[in-house]
């Protein structure tokens, strides 16, 4: 009865903790993220002349990016290297996620947090650690020359596409472990028993079976490690030099050097296009694949 | 009895497999410990330049960073931003995830949307775009705005931490506070606060150390202030010194048994109240 009188103030009371509750966040997100997006967006179609910011909208930053080779290569050398760590990182990964959940046995938490653990500190020192490994007299040719087996430092080791791939499989590799675990830790080892008992090989088991239980977490792993790959500006920049630009170093170029905001932008933009692009896709057919 | 023979059929593999799956995993795990490593091996080595051969056990490099003012200034900015990050990173989230988890209303979808959606975005183009926003009130560039900055990008995680730990909580424990007769007040105090600890300890531990460690966002908007990323990512400009190498050392022993240690915790505190009941 108690209860009942007290339910409409309440109620009203409660309505009115969770707007205090949320309307925090929401007006934080909408200042410091949709605005400075927006604004982004507005950036992309001003023009930069002589110096001088012209407010008349414009594609031309759009159109420049296609005309202009250093920018466009900047673009799709960063979609290959991107793609290429992604398949890299499932490759490595799946084996690795394989056995955490099915052959670790009493080391699985260990092995799950010793993923985890090289998080824990800053990704620009990661960064700074390959190039420690990767440098003209750095750990891999100091020692190899140590070892009599090279004269000369092997130059290409750093300031490549191969460098920066390997930064950037070493960064994401974990984001992709880790949904791949757990789509695998759900298969149960009881439905593959099934399968066998019913005549098929482990091998058969394991392809009609588990792999294609665990296509969503090999799908979810891809698209973060894509994303994170392509938009990535610390480690190219440290380990793969100045020759071949990705992305992310060309809009800072044009942000820091060239001043050039609006060009910076309307890359940017662009970026965020692929990525959304991609997400969408993924979205849909993650939902096709529940219809199914 | 039958589930078990059938389970170890499935599970059984010859020597070789195994030991080929061994070897794989060690090399990957050697492939994520290797650099950490010679960051730490190069810190104690005696040469001017980090390259093998390591020579002179030393501890040159610790005293030299440590009595490297700019660094240490460094170190101090980033220490109180993440620290400032964590405690507010934490008490925006929160409630948020409260409402989140136990309130149904209109719009869900858009809010969660709204929150999470940092997280595809290239860091980058989060620091582009404040800066952008910083260039019409040029008072926020500098510490201030690496504060806004880290906020913004570390309200996903902590809501999302606190959503799945309020998702989960016995709803009846709050319920008998107010029955009978706490107030809201009280009963967040009483009840919520103490059985949401070990949440709100991950919460800021993962705010503060993606505060401490993050680079990009915090460079763009920084101004003149420099956090210690940036001191690093600046003396990388002048060539390899092993001083970065000592005060990288220091940090990663700090921070990884600050947050063992929490995990550690973390783990007994939510373990005890299920062993109880």
């Amino acid at each position: 009865m108690l209860a009942n009188q007290q339910t409409g103030s309440s109620l009203k009371g409660r309505r009115t903790l969770a707007i205090a509750g949320l309307a925090p966040i929401i007006l934080w997100q909408i200042v410091f993220f949709v605005c400075p997006m927006a604004l982004l967006a507005v950036y992309s179609f001003w023009r930069l002349v002589d110096y001088k910011i012209d407010y008349t909208p414009t594609l031309y930053n759009y159109r420049d990016l296609f005309s202009n080779p250093l920018l466009f290569n900047a673009l799709l050398l960063s979609l290959q290297v991107a793609v290429a760590v992604t398949i890299v990182c499932a490759i490595l990964a799946y084996p690795i996620a394989y056995f955490i959940a099915k052959k670790a046995g009493r080391w699985r938490i260990l092995l799950l947090i010793l993923v985890i653990v090289p998080f824990w500190t800053s990704f620009i020192l990661r960064a700074y650690a390959w190039k420690l490994l990767l440098g003209e007299r750095g750990f891999i040719n100091s020692g190899l020359s140590l070892l009599g087996m090279i004269d000369q430092p092997i130059q290409y080791l750093l300031y490549s596409p191969v460098a920066t791939s390997i930064g950037l499989i070493y960064a994401f590799l974990p984001f992709y472990i880790l949904p791949l675990y757990t789509s695998i830790d759900k298969v149960q080892d009881s439905w593959l028993a099934a399968a066998q008992d019913l005549g098929a090989t482990p091998v058969r088991a394991f392809f009609e079976v588990t792999f294609p239980l665990c296509i969503p977490g090999l799908v979810v792993g891809a698209v973060f490690t894509f994303i994170f790959a392509v938009g990535d500006y610390v480690i190219p920049q440290l380990l793969g030099g100045g020759k071949s630009l990705l992305i992310a170093q060309a809009i800072v170029l044009e942000f820091e050097t060239s001043q050039n905001w609006p060009g910076g932008a309307a890359l940017s933009m662009v970026l965020l296009a692929i990525i959304l692009a991609i997400l969408i896709a993924t979205l849909r057919w993650i939902r096709m694949e529940d219809v199914v | 009895m039958a589930a078990a023979t059938a389970t170890s059929s499935v599970t059984r593999e010859s020597p070789l497999s195994r030991f080929l799956g061994i070897a794989y995993v060690g090399l990957v795990y050697g492939f994520f410990y290797i650099p950490i490593i010679v960051i730490v091996l190069f810190a104690f080595s005696g040469r001017d330049i980090p390259a093998l051969p390591l020579e002179n056990f030393t501890t040159r490099w610790f005293h030299e960073a440590l009595a490297d003012e700019e660094l240490m200034s460094s170190l101090w900015t980033s220490t109180w931003i993440a620290f400032v990050t964590a405690i507010l990173a934490t008490a925006i989230g929160m409630p948020a995830a409260m409402v989140l988890a136990w309130r149904p209303f209109r719009g869900k979808a858009f809010v969660f949307g709204l929150i999470l959606s940092p997280i595809i975005i290239p860091q980058m183009v989060i620091g582009i775009s404040l800066l952008l926003l910083f260039r019409y009130s040029p008072q926020l560039i500098g510490a201030i705005g690496i504060v806004i900055a880290h906020i913004t990008l570390t309200l996903c995680f902590s809501v999302m931490i606190f959503y799945s730990r309020f998702l989960g909580f016995r709803m009846s424990l709050v319920e008998a506070a107010m029955d009978l007769g706490a107030s809201e007040a009280r009963t967040f105090f009483e009840v919520i606060l103490p059985l949401a600890t070990p949440a709100i300890l991950a919460v800021m531990l993962l705010t503060f150390t993606e505060s401490f460690g993050e680079f990009i966002v915090a460079w763009f908007v920084a101004g003149f202030d420099e956090t210690l990323p940036i001191a690093i990512w600046t003396s990388l400009r002048f060539g390899l010194s092993p001083r970065i190498n000592a005060i990288a050392t220091l940090i990663m022993v700090i921070s990884i048994t600050l947050s063992a240690l929490a995990q550690f915790w973390i783990l007994r505190q939510t373990r005890a109240p299920s062993q109880a009941g």
